[in-house]
């Protein structure tokens, strides 16, 4: 019992450097600066009107306590602020939170305002949510978490600043790690219970499905015969990802061909903000200490790395 | 020592809320279907979908305590949601067509538009939504909403009707031998400049 106890805490706890952090954060910046950037013309026709008031009311059925657009605009009306100020007033914070994230300044403040402002926008926008919303926020949602800043940011460079429990740097990375092992093996799951994946008719259909249909359907229709082994594959690299991306001889494969997938669905099915934010909660979990030079560096324990 | 023991605990219920959460997706697919499982596993799906609802508070009123801080912490981590994905099968698509109709008898046609792709992906995520709601006042107000942006920059027009249909997709051999995506009828909704109610029209 207490070998099992002391066995859990090993690893929960393991020693590493930040290097995975860097990444989340880096990684977080780069998506959150992208996903402002690609909804600045459309974010107020989005997030307003009856759409967003109706997205609330149904949040208000699960819970009033979930953060949301309508209580910002609420707040500034007193001050005779339009909603539409509000909205692009959020939307540069969001913005200005990414681009700092990317730089690494004020890195726990920018974290918690774009893991705010980001969730107040896809839970008020819960009708032009997908799945991109959700993994943004397990990332930031981590990322606030987790003992920042890391030795790349300008805080860390610059202000000198130190995170408060570097000991934790393992643990969370060990959740984000786990948090994908459940994500990929119930979407595989999911997926195998479909007859479409194991003959190849829900990659053609999920190919030709507007808005998804990228490639010309002419084209795709040439390469059908690929079709039900690529569905195969994604089923079975989803699925399998939780028993052999923890193996060291196994972990680059999966990790380099959930990557590939992710970014043939990225530019096959024009779903960039999805390819990248999937890759980046990937590398950052798996990637830091792939290589056997880096391996070598995260043998430095936590309390080293930050001295 | 204590700080790691409140980290283990956090983690051991938040994994599990992880795990209970894409556990009750999983067995709504099957009890949904089509699956490739016997039709057996629908029935035990949806008795065990229940059974894990009532553990996981979903069942209690809404205004409970325990259901409402649950639902509240599970969107802050954004594990509300499970991971099903185009699972068990990719789903159709839907299509909003609007018919504006001027005082002059001249008819234009527009579709809900934004100017990015990736604003795109999100009003097709909306059409589904439209699509496959089964309460037809949300349809209806969804719809509503839309038709009145596309009013707006179309203000001469006197009425306006939205067709909402749904997107057959051809097979890879359909395909090859001609036939291309097609349209079935689902629902129109008549909007006229007075802000009358829409009337919907008959499936």
């Amino acid at each position: 019992m207490q070998r099992s106890r002391e066995q859990l805490r090993e690893f929960l706890f393991p020693a590493g450097t930040d290097n995975w952090l860097t990444v989340l954060r880096v990684g977080l910046g780069f998506q959150v600066t992208f996903y402002s950037i690609s909804l600045r013309n459309d974010w107020n026709y989005l997030l307003s009107g009856t759409a967003r008031n109706l997205a609330e009311a149904l949040l208000s059925l699960d819970s009033h306590f979930v953060p949301r657009l309508g209580w910002l605009v609420a707040l500034a009306a007193p001050v005779d602020l339009r909603q539409e100020t509000v909205l692009s007033f959020i939307w540069i914070c969001l913005l200005a939170a990414g681009c700092c994230l990317l730089v690494g300044l004020a890195c726990r403040l920018s974290a918690i305002l774009a893991w705010l402002f980001h969730l107040c926008a896809a839970k008020s926008g819960g009708f032009v949510s997908y799945g991109v919303d959700n993994f943004m926020t397990i990332g930031l949602f981590y990322l606030m978490l987790s003992p920042l800043p890391d030795r790349y940011s300008l805080d860390w460079r610059l202000r000198e600043l130190r995170p408060k429990d570097p000991q934790f740097l393992g643990f969370w990375r060990r959740v984000l790690q786990l948090h994908l092992c459940a994500i990929y093996f119930f979407s595989g799951l999911t997926k195998c219970l479909g007859s479409g994946w194991w003959n190849g008719s829900s990659v053609w259909r999920a190919l030709i499905r507007p808005p998804f249909n990228v490639i010309d359907p002419e084209i795709l229709v040439r390469w059908k015969c690929l079709f039900p082994v690529a569905g195969i594959f994604i089923c079975l690299f989803e699925i399998t990802y939780p028993f052999f991306i923890w193996n060291d001889k196994t972990r680059k494969i999966w990790l380099i061909c959930i990557c590939g997938m992710h970014l043939g669905i990225g530019l096959m099915m024009g779903m960039y903000l999805f390819a990248l934010i999937m890759i980046i909660l990937n590398v950052a979990a798996f990637g830091p200490g792939l290589i056997r030079a880096e391996g070598k560096r995260i043998s430095l324990q936590p309390q080293e790395a930050v001295s | 020592m204590r700080q790691k023991y409140v980290y283990v605990a956090w983690f051991c219920l938040h994994f599990l809320l992880i795990v209970s959460f894409s556990c009750r997706e999983t067995l709504r697919l099957v009890a949904e279907g089509p699956t490739i499982l016997p039709s057996w596993s629908k029935n035990f799906s949806q008795k065990a979908e229940g059974v894990l609802s009532i553990a996981l508070g979903q069942r209690l009123a809404a205004s409970n305590p325990v259901r409402q801080a649950l639902a509240t912490y599970l969107h802050l981590a954004g594990i509300e949601a499970g991971y099903g994905y185009f699972a068990p099968n990719v789903p159709g698509s839907y299509r909003l067509v609007f018919e504006l109709h001027y005082p002059d008898g001249r008819v234009e046609y527009e579709l809900p538009s934004v100017s990015s792709a990736a604003a795109g992906l999100r009003i097709a995520g909306l059409l589904d939504t439209i699509g496959r709601t089964a309460y037809d006042v949300l349809r209806e107000h969804l719809v509503r909403t839309l038709a009145l942006s596309i009013w707006r920059e179309h203000p001469d027009a006197k009425t306006v009707r939205a067709v909402l249909g749904s997107i057959k997709l051809p097979t890879a051999s359909e395909f090859e031998h001609g036939k291309r995506e097609s349209y079935e009828f689902l629902y129109a909704y008549d909007f006229s400049l007075q802000n009358e109610p829409a009337k919907p029209k008959d499936r």
